[in-house]
């Protein structure tokens, strides 16, 4: 709850910071201020007396807690990475603002217990991403992805709205408890009409396809830090939001929507995986890949395991968000030397040893091979979902997992195995390298010591 | 008013008027066109909570449905913001110009 | 002793990381050093947990639990170590062999730029090594399991300017990812049915499930095991991971890495004791592979790629022991092949490094007095895979024979078949290399040299132990006994005691005797008598055949009667399987995921009318079924 606060608070305070002429201090304002919130979050952990604020709106239970935690862990992680995107910009105060809101709209969504609550904290992420993702002014490109992103993403609201509105006209009310001891009393048609247009608005959201056509697109034109915090923090978000939403609100309509989105999962991950194989540029291959992971953490939410379901998504999520911005710290920087194409990383591990090994650990992870923290993730989910009676699905994820592993080890083949393009070594700045060195080894003592996460 | 027009018939309504908007927002190429459709089909919406909500004697429901136009205008200004930049570098607000992201 | 277990995988992990992270800055000697301790440290705690073990008359397997690892509701594995003799047998063959490799590796790698590279890889692999062999649970061995194929990857493609070289470790990956993937739903299996995956629960409540649930288990796991060890279809990675250093070959694609595969199934014995079908589904397997691999082995003229097609007959032969039920004897195998299968490959390694990194035998000859201690020590070392009395190789691949015999009459005259090859080329290899005159270039020769002393010492102290290595597992009926299955009777379930009368025995060992030298003065009277070379060419090979027409029976003979029709299977074999089937396989996965990935490619269109409409498809197609139901 006080987390909400600070990070709110900070967003309005980045925008006084024009006019009161501290843009200098603001940044490790920032960063003290997250980790303020953190602290406030850990405080609050266990303590059952103020998780609900606003009229019950919003309930900060220990689940709220610990993937708000993630994500403040990530943000944190993410502000490290894009310094310099804060340093040489033009209007620095405006882009401080504007991620620190969009990290309050993230933060909203892990608590809300009311359909208002939820809208409203998916429209606060989302605004202000619309605005970062076409940041770049002059680029085309970048002016592209913001529309795109705009235009569907409203489309998806409108959606989203539609639903919330036939599941109020069934039950008379938005608040999710109250639905979820409704929904035995038998509804009428439409309010399971409003469950699925739910589903769909949430599937766009968290890019599972058919809905994921404006990800690879967005991704690809906004600027390579912004697509970091998209495929980190806010993915991350949307699916606390997708699983608060499914498990408490509706987890006991399973037999309306378990179906549907068996089957959005087993076209996320075939999409995903074959197009992501099929990609010359890392940017775009970790794009679809990101799609891929979110049909993992799709099978989480289906398992429909209210400890298991949770605890399965947390972890991946952790692991995932951490491998990610690790693999984007190197991304990032080879990006600014050459490119980010495949043959942008030949010879890394010459060119600099340390950012290649860095990199290798974070693929190995995204691609699930032990002791990282990727392969527990998987296995995690797995087991949460070995369950229930989608075991089919389990088999297409596991082979998928195997075409994973080809794309993710061709990076490690080009850093590897193959001769320097560019001959010059790649230099990466001090906060960069203790960045990297942070999420290897967030991402091996995930992978080593899994219950450190689990026991929350 | 609303013990003499069924509530199926607000449904209907506002389900034709929201696939309007959509199939607007499929067919045209006007970049200020597709955001009115989208506008049309928050205001479906808006008009079966206001029904919904008169039908439950709850406020709460025409309440969100401030919550909704107002940030439909926050969407709506950060659309057309981005739109003037567009404007500026290809000269077009056509969408179907805009398709330089692909694969 | 057994409570400090977990210092036996330390000591290596220490080593790799050292070597990791300063490698760069020490000296090589002090790398080296560091790497060699390490090894060194753990045989000797290995040696003496060894020890304990063996001699403690009551409680031969400890669990030692180190940690909890994963701990939820359902599933709790502790990071636990098992300590019984089956492990502790190969914790010494792994660090005992190892250290031996990794000493003579510092003279090998010496000159190589990547020195602290190569020793950090190799550190991490005896790490990953030790756990797979150690964990007290699948999960545990699976880690070490995938560990240990990462740094097979990561050594195989060393020398990674090579492109041939990459391509032959993304060859091994694919192989032993189509492998894993199968261990891996062995485990799933195992975890729906038991509710746990470790050793202990899961084998005592083995006999509880259907025989239907634990032949699909063996069968996963095996799939898992022939891509270890590389097995019929899944074994053409191994001859080409010959790319990498020699000492790798040595000790991962010889030694141990390979033999993972017996690991595991003598661990999971179990289940192979009750799924006979899963059983017979090994032996044939194995017996199959035994004779596929020595048939290719007869024609090949690179020295490391002869040795690596028997590594997998041998394997192959293992296997076959492992689906008879002679699993003692599949372990016994495992450690007289490590033996002298390091000390050849070693051997070769100092063969290579003395003719300037010259593979080709036919330019090798004549190398005997230039290098005496590689000769001698190889020779012992062929002496002994070629199962002549009383080299260890004779007492390992006897028992294995006997035990087939008495299972399957044909399995036998299949492994038997596959040994007279084995005998065959292996003194094929010897003679062409050093017998005869040296036919290489003259600054080869100028330049030959005895390897130094710390790769000639390793090659002395492995040929010490691949002669007397039999005396791990006497016969029975010599009145000794055979400490090897002694050793392992706590770990076994199904034991395998011969039926077969003492007569028979003899009979066989007898059979074996004679084959194995009778082929030896076969291959002596074509290579070194009458200097058969193999052809270089195929369009030499016909003007060679002319030649040696005329020349002398034997040669007709071999020419028309075994020769051809080996050239023929063999090369059959070799194109046929190993290009045509297994490569179009592999090529094969790649090219369908890259066309269906062109068609779904095409669907990312950039027009966001196209992407709205596909959505709203989506969403009526969802919709309607959903409301359907």
């Amino acid at each position: 709850m006080k987390a909400l606060f600070i990070i709110s608070g900070l967003g309005i305070l980045a925008m006084l910071a024009e006019i009161f002429k501290f843009k200098r201090a603001l940044y490790p304002l920032v960063l003290i201020g997250i980790l303020a919130a953190l602290v406030a979050n850990f405080t609050e952990f266990n303590n059952n007396e103020s998780i609900q604020a606003f009229n019950n709106m919003i309930r900060f239970d220990n689940v709220a807690l610990a993937f708000s935690s993630v994500i403040l862990i990530t943000a944190f992680l993410w502000f490290i990475l894009a310094n310099d995107y804060f340093t040489n910009e033009t209007s620095l105060t405006d882009h401080f603002s504007l991620v620190l809101f969009a990290l309050t709209g993230a933060l909203m969504l892990t608590a809300f217990s009311n359909m208002t609550t939820l809208f409203l904290g998916i429209e606060i992420l989302s605004i202000p991403l619309y605005v970062l993702a076409a940041s770049k002014k002059n680029d085309v490109k970048s002016n592209e992805a913001g529309f795109k992103y705009l235009i569907m993403g409203s489309f998806a609201s409108a959606f989203l709205l539609f639903g919330i509105a036939l599941i109020y006209g069934a039950t008379g009310t938005f608040d999710l408890l109250a639905i979820r001891a409704k929904i035995s009393e038998g509804m009428p048609l439409f309010f399971y009409a409003g469950i699925i247009m739910m589903l769909i608005a949430m599937c766009f959201k968290v890019s599972a396809a058919p809905f994921h056509f404006w990800a690879p697109d967005v991704y690809h034109g906004s600027p390579t830090v912004i697509m970091a915090l998209m495929s980190t923090v806010v993915k991350t978000a949307a699916f606390v939001a997708f699983m608060r939403l499914f498990l408490v609100g509706f987890g006991s309509a399973t037999s309306v929507w378990a179906m549907a989105m068996a089957g959005i999962i087993a076209l996320s991950l075939i999409i995903s995986n074959m197009t992501a194989a099929a990609q010359s540029s890392v940017k775009r291959m970790l794009a679809y890949s990101s799609i891929s992971h979110a049909a993992f953490m799709l099978m989480g939410i289906l398992a429909v395991n209210p400890i298991y379901s949770m605890r399965a998504i947390l972890y991946y999520a952790l692991a995932y968000s951490v491998a990610t911005i690790g693999g984007f710290t190197v991304l990032y920087r080879v990006e600014k030397q050459s490119g980010n194409t495949y043959d942008d990383f030949n010879g890394l591990a010459k060119r600099n040893p340390f950012a290649a090994l860095g990199m290798l650990i974070c693929m190995l992870s995204l691609a699930g091979i032990p002791v990282t923290a990727g392969f527990f993730a998987k296995y995690f989910i797995f087991t949460a979902l070995i369950g229930s009676t989608y075991k089919w699905l389990l088999v297409l994820a596991v082979i998928m997992s195997c075409v994973g592993v080809y794309y993710y080890i061709k990076v490690i083949i080009a850093m590897y195995f193959k001769k320097p393009t560019h001959q010059e070594p790649l230099l990466i700045e001090k906060s960069h390298t203790l960045l990297l060195a942070i999420a290897v080894v967030l991402v091996l003592v995930l992978g080593l010591l899994p219950n450190f996460v689990l026991s929350v | 008013m609303i013990n003499t027009i069924p509530i199926h018939y607000y449904i209907f309504l506002s389900a034709i008027l929201f696939i309007i908007g959509a199939v607007g927002v499929m067919a045209r190429r006007n970049a200020i066109i597709i955001f009115m459709c989208i506008e049309l089909m928050l205001n479906a919406v808006n008009l079966l909570l206001a029904a919904f909500a008169t039908l439950h004697n709850d406020s709460s429901g025409q309440i969100f449905v401030f919550f909704i136009m107002a940030v439909a205008a926050a969407e709506v200004a950060v659309g057309l913001a981005i739109l003037s930049m567009i404007y500026r570098n290809i000269k077009s607000i056509d969408v179907d110009l805009l398709s330089r992201l692909k694969e | 002793m057994v409570k400090l277990i977990g210092f036996v995988p330390l000591f290596p992990l220490l080593g790799f990381l050292i070597n990791g992270f300063f490698g760069k800055k020490m000296s090589k000697g002090a790398v080296g050093f560091i790497a060699c301790a390490s090894i060194l440290a753990s045989f000797v705690v290995s040696l003496l947990i060894f020890l304990e073990v063996h001699n403690s008359s009551a409680q031969k397997a400890t669990v030692v639990e180190l940690f909890s690892w994963i701990n939820s509701d359902t599933l709790k594995i502790p990071f636990s170590f098992l300590v019984d003799p089956l492990s502790c047998l190969f914790l010494l063959n792994i660090t005992g062999i190892g250290f031996l490799i990794h000493v003579y590796s510092v003279g090998y790698m010496h000159d190589d730029a990547g020195f602290s590279r190569f020793f950090t890889y190799l550190n991490l692999f005896v790490f990953f090594m030790l756990l797979l062999v150690l964990g007290n649970n699948y999960a545990l061995m699976y880690v070490g399991w995938e560990g240990v194929g990462l740094c097979s990857y990561l050594l195989i493609g060393f020398w990674f300017k090579n492109d041939a070289y990459n391509r032959a470790a993304n060859k091994a990956f694919i192989m032993n990812r189509i492998g894993d993937l199968g261990f891996l739903l062995g485990i799933i299996l195992i975890f729906m049915n038991f509710g746990s995956i470790s050793f202990g629960e899961v084998f005592n409540k083995a006999s509880s499930v259907s025989t239907g649930t634990i032949t699909a288990i063996s069968l996963f796991l095996f799939i898992g095991a022939m891509g270890k060890s590389a097995q019929l279809p899944l074994y053409t990675w191994l001859p080409d991971a010959m790319a990498g250093p020699t000492p790798v070959s040595a000790l991962i694609h010889a030694a141990t890495m390979v033999t993972a595969g017996i690991y595991m199934v003598v661990r999971s014995n179990i289940f192979y004791s009750i799924s006979a079908t899963a059983s017979e589904f090994v032996a044939v397997v194995g017996a199959v592979t035994a004779l596929f691999a020595a048939l290719i082995g007869l024609l090949q003229t690179d020295i490391k790629k002869i040795l690596a097609y028997s590594t997998v007959s041998q394997l192959g032969l293992m296997f076959l022991a492992l689906g008879v039920g002679a699993y003692s004897s599949a372990v016994f195998h495992v450690t007289t092949h490590a033996f002298f299968k390091a000390l050849l490959f070693l051997g070769a390694g100092s063969v290579i490094h003395a003719m300037g990194g010259e593979q080709d035998i036919r330019k090798m000859g004549g190398l005997k007095k230039a290098l005496p201690v590689t000769f001698t020590t190889m020779l012992l070392g062929t002496l002994a895979i070629s199962g002549v009395p009383p080299f260890s190789g004779f007492f390992s691949k006897d028992e294995i024979l006997a035990h087939t015999y008495e299972h399957s009459k044909l399995l036998w005259l299949i492994g038997s078949l596959a040994s007279l090859c084995t005998a065959f080329y292996m003194f094929r290899l010897m003679f062409i290399t050093f017998w005869g005159s040296f036919r290489g270039t003259h600054e080869q020769e100028h330049h030959l040299h005895e390897s130094p002393k710390s790769m000639t010492v390793p090659l002395m102290v492995l040929a010490a132990l691949s002669v007397v290595g039999g005396l791990l597992g006497l016969p029975e009926f010599f009145g000794a006994s055979n400490f090897m299955s002694e050793n392992l009777d706590t770990v076994i379930l199904r034991k395998n005691p011969s039926i077969l009368s003492h007569e028979t025995e003899w009979m066989l060992m007898g059979i074996a005797v004679a084959v194995a030298l009778s082929t030896i003065y076969f291959a002596y009277q074509m290579f070194v008598t009458h200097k058969v070379l193999p052809a270089e060419k195929e369009s030499e090979m016909k003007s060679f055949q002319r030649v040696v027409y005329h020349k002398f029976y034997v040669d007709e003979l071999y020419e028309s009667m075994i020769r051809k029709p080996i050239d023929l299977i063999s090369e059959a074999f070799y194109k046929f399987f190993d290009v045509q089937i297994i490569d179009g396989i592999v090529n094969g996965i790649g090219t369908v995921s890259m066309w269906k990935a062109g068609i779904i490619r095409k669907l990312q269109t950039g027009h966001i009318g196209f992407y709205i409409m596909a959505m709203t498809v989506g969403a009526l197609t969802i919709l309607f079924f959903s409301l359907m139901n």
